[in-house]
């Protein structure tokens, strides 16, 4: 369907969100601007560390100046807004826009808008529009004029206008400093040359500074320990993500009711806990099960993998060809047979890969969940780290390396032999 | 109302019409014919005529919009889901794509023929019955392919694959057979040797085959009875010697030219 049957709903929402991008990109620049007179001027006074406080009369006029230039913007040519719509305003006979045409559209958008609820949309065009005789419609290109190179349009231009304003204020808000960097360089070579002496003594031998906290391993030890939390992680992971992975696309759940609701919660939890990192739900459950524990750990990768796992999977099997699952259908099968006979001998190979891609995430992430008291070879890392003791961390780094690497080695052998 | 003549067609369409997408495509208009037990109907007309839908709207792949539709003197278009899906066991169909699983072997595909037999946890860790396994092995013989049995099917030729098509359909040992255009993706040689297993599984066995077709030339040859279909709506019904030339324009529009299957 084209988009002139589109619904009323559809253009509203579609004109919104252009607006909403138009404003939100001009209150950025507002945001930059003002964080520069702050920096360098201190002509508004910004408390960028507590909440952002500005005169009583900076936020209206923020809003509304920003606002304005939303507008004005849209009035005037295209917007950044409609440019992501794809839109342009056109006159409803065909003539060029004069640039009182559109002065007087900006000001019957104040009288329009919050007078919205009296006869403001009639077809597709808002009262400010319709009085204009203008008309928001896709974009039509000019075909006398030839295409530029798109970093000399107005888009490039803004784009490189963006990106320059980006760095010049996120260079002063991240504090990037070169001095500390080369003035502190000394102290970081004595430690470089610390860890590349490493101190193997521990590396079978349980190591008594561990006694301290009534624990005894040699690194050794712990590597193991890592290695199983990343297999533990990764096959517990996998076997829950694959069941549920089927209740999460659309071409095996159907159209009905039902069918949407299990789709819907399956795939929001896919996102939610998928878009908590493993690091997180390390410290989660670091106190719920106890820090340092390798319960923690492997609590921790198991959910993120299941989620991470659980998506890609779904995707794959809603990619999979219709034709082998209408023939099933088709001879009398149930949904569980169309999955077991039509989808998964389609999907196998491709889980695979996905399933050993993500062992070699769980084997790098399971060295360092430690960090927030998840157990495993990090545990060591850090207490040695912590205790300036660098050739014993210098040996644990050296360990690491060689797990991520054999790791990495055997999961990209097994899947150059499965692909 | 219905009528139903003296001796029940096996087939009765009543009516049948499918509207897609918020009612912008009409794929059906009010269509009714029978079929008798046996007959070789064949289903001709343009693509985008609604052949495919008339097909799916039969073992309710694609639930129809208005009409009904007996099978064997039981209403189809009222069965709940589940019982539609022991009215499938017996209708085969053989598809113009094929349909089969590219990464499995020709046996494996076949099997699934059986599924509807199945109870479900054997489907479920998919142990067919040895029987099943043997009767397989005998399908893929008849259609000349016992040496393919444990090939992949993406090493196929297209029309070794819709032979393993065939197969899988013989496994439900179907009264009824749907064969949505069989030949379409094939070359002329192979589609007369696919034709031939349908008109042997008519013939032999006396399954209903209901099959449409791209040509006029394969559909004189192998039906029993033709009907045609122009934008959803029947336009012919009757004996393949009664389309002249003028039936075929009024079918297939002004411009067309027959073209020969050899």
């Amino acid at each position: 369907m084209g988009p002139a049957s589109d619904g009323r709903g559809v253009v509203l929402s579609r004109r919104a969100l252009s607006f909403a991008l138009d404003w939100m990109a001009w209150g950025y620049v507002a945001y930059c601007v003002m964080y520069l007179l702050n920096h360098y001027w201190y002509t508004v006074y910004v408390d960028w560390w507590g909440t952002l406080t500005l005169p009583t009369w900076g936020w209206p006029v923020v809003i509304l100046a920003t606002l304005e230039l939303a507008v004005g913007c849209r009035s005037f040519g295209r917007s950044l807004g409609q440019r992501a719509i794809g839109a342009e305003f056109q006159d409803k006979e065909g003539g060029r826009i004069t640039i009182g045409r559109r002065l007087a559209r900006i000001l019957l958008w104040h009288i329009s808008v919050p007078l919205f609820a009296i006869g403001f949309w009639r077809g597709e065009d808002p009262w400010h529009d319709r009085v204009v005789g203008v008309s928001l419609r896709p974009i039509s290109p000019d075909p006398e004029r030839p295409g530029r190179r798109a970093l000399a349009t107005q888009w490039g231009i803004l784009a490189l206008f963006l990106g320059a304003l980006t760095l010049w204020v996120g260079w002063l808000i991240v504090g990037i400093n070169f001095q500390v960097l080369i003035r502190r360089a000394p102290q970081a070579g004595r430690i470089w040359g610390e860890m590349l002496r490493p101190d193997f003594r521990y590396f079978t031998t349980p190591d008594p500074v561990f006694s301290l906290r009534s624990q005894s391993y040699s690194i050794l030890d712990l590597a193991v320990v890592t290695v199983f939390m990343a297999l533990m992680a990764t096959i517990l992971g996998a076997a829950i993500a694959f069941p549920l992975s089927f209740f999460g696309a659309r071409n095996v759940m159907g159209f009905s009711p039902v069918g949407w609701a299990v789709y819907g919660i399956v795939r929001g939890f896919f996102n939610v806990f998928r878009s908590i990192e493993t690091i997180i739900w390390g410290s989660i459950f670091a106190v719920w099960v106890g820090y340092g524990t390798t319960l923690a750990g492997i609590l921790a990768l198991t959910v993120h993998t299941i989620a991470a796992l659980g998506k890609l999977y779904s995707e794959q099997v809603e990619g999979v060809s219709p034709g082998p699952l209408e023939a099933v259908w088709a001879v009398g099968g149930s949904r569980v047979q169309v999955v077991r006979h039509a989808v998964i001998p389609q999907v196998l190979p491709s889980f695979w890969a996905f399933t050993l891609y993500r062992w070699d995430i769980n084997v790098r992430m399971s060295t360092v969940i430690a960090l927030v008291g998840g157990g495993g070879i990090g545990d060591m890392l850090f207490y040695y780290k912590n205790q300036g003791d660098w050739p014993k961390v210098g040996a644990v780094v050296i360990v690491i390396v060689a797990i991520v690497w054999a790791m990495d080695y055997i999961s990209g052998w097994l899947r150059e032999r499965i692909a | 109302m219905v009528c139903l003549p003296m001796a029940n067609p096996y087939l009765v369409v009543e009516h049948l019409t499918k509207v897609y997408e918020r009612g912008q495509v009409l794929a059906l208009r009010d269509l009714s014919f029978t079929v008798d037990k046996g007959e070789f109907l064949v289903v001709i007309g343009l693509s985008g005529s609604g052949k495919s839908t008339l097909l799916r709207c039969i073992n309710r792949l694609i639930e129809p919009t208005k009409g009904k539709i007996w099978l064997d003197g039981g209403e189809v278009t009222r069965l709940s889901q589940a019982r539609m899906r022991r009215v499938r066991r017996k209708i085969g169909m053989i598809f113009q794509q094929f349909n089969l699983v590219d990464r499995s072997t020709a046996i494996a595909n076949v099997l699934t023929g059986r599924l509807g037999y199945l109870p479900g946890w054997r489907a479920l860790l998919g142990w067919f019955p040895e029987e099943d396994r043997e009767k397989a092995l005998a399908n893929l013989e008849r259609v000349g392919l016992r040496d393919k049995a444990y090939v992949r099917v993406d090493q196929l030729s297209g029309g070794q694959r819709q032979r393993v098509g065939i197969a899988r359909a013989l496994m439900q040992e179907p009264e009824l057979l749907l064969a949505d255009e069989p030949v379409s993706a094939l070359d002329p040689a192979t589609s007369h040797s696919i034709m031939q297993y349908l008109e042997q599984m008519n013939k032999e066995d006396g399954v209903t085959v209901i099959a449409s077709l791209h040509f006029l030339s394969l559909a004189r040859r192998y039906g029993t009875r033709i009907i045609a279909l122009k934008d959803g709506q029947l336009v012919f019904d009757g004996s393949p010697q009664a389309i002249d030339n003028v039936k075929f324009k009024e079918i297939y529009g002004e411009d067309a030219e027959e073209v020969e299957v050899r």
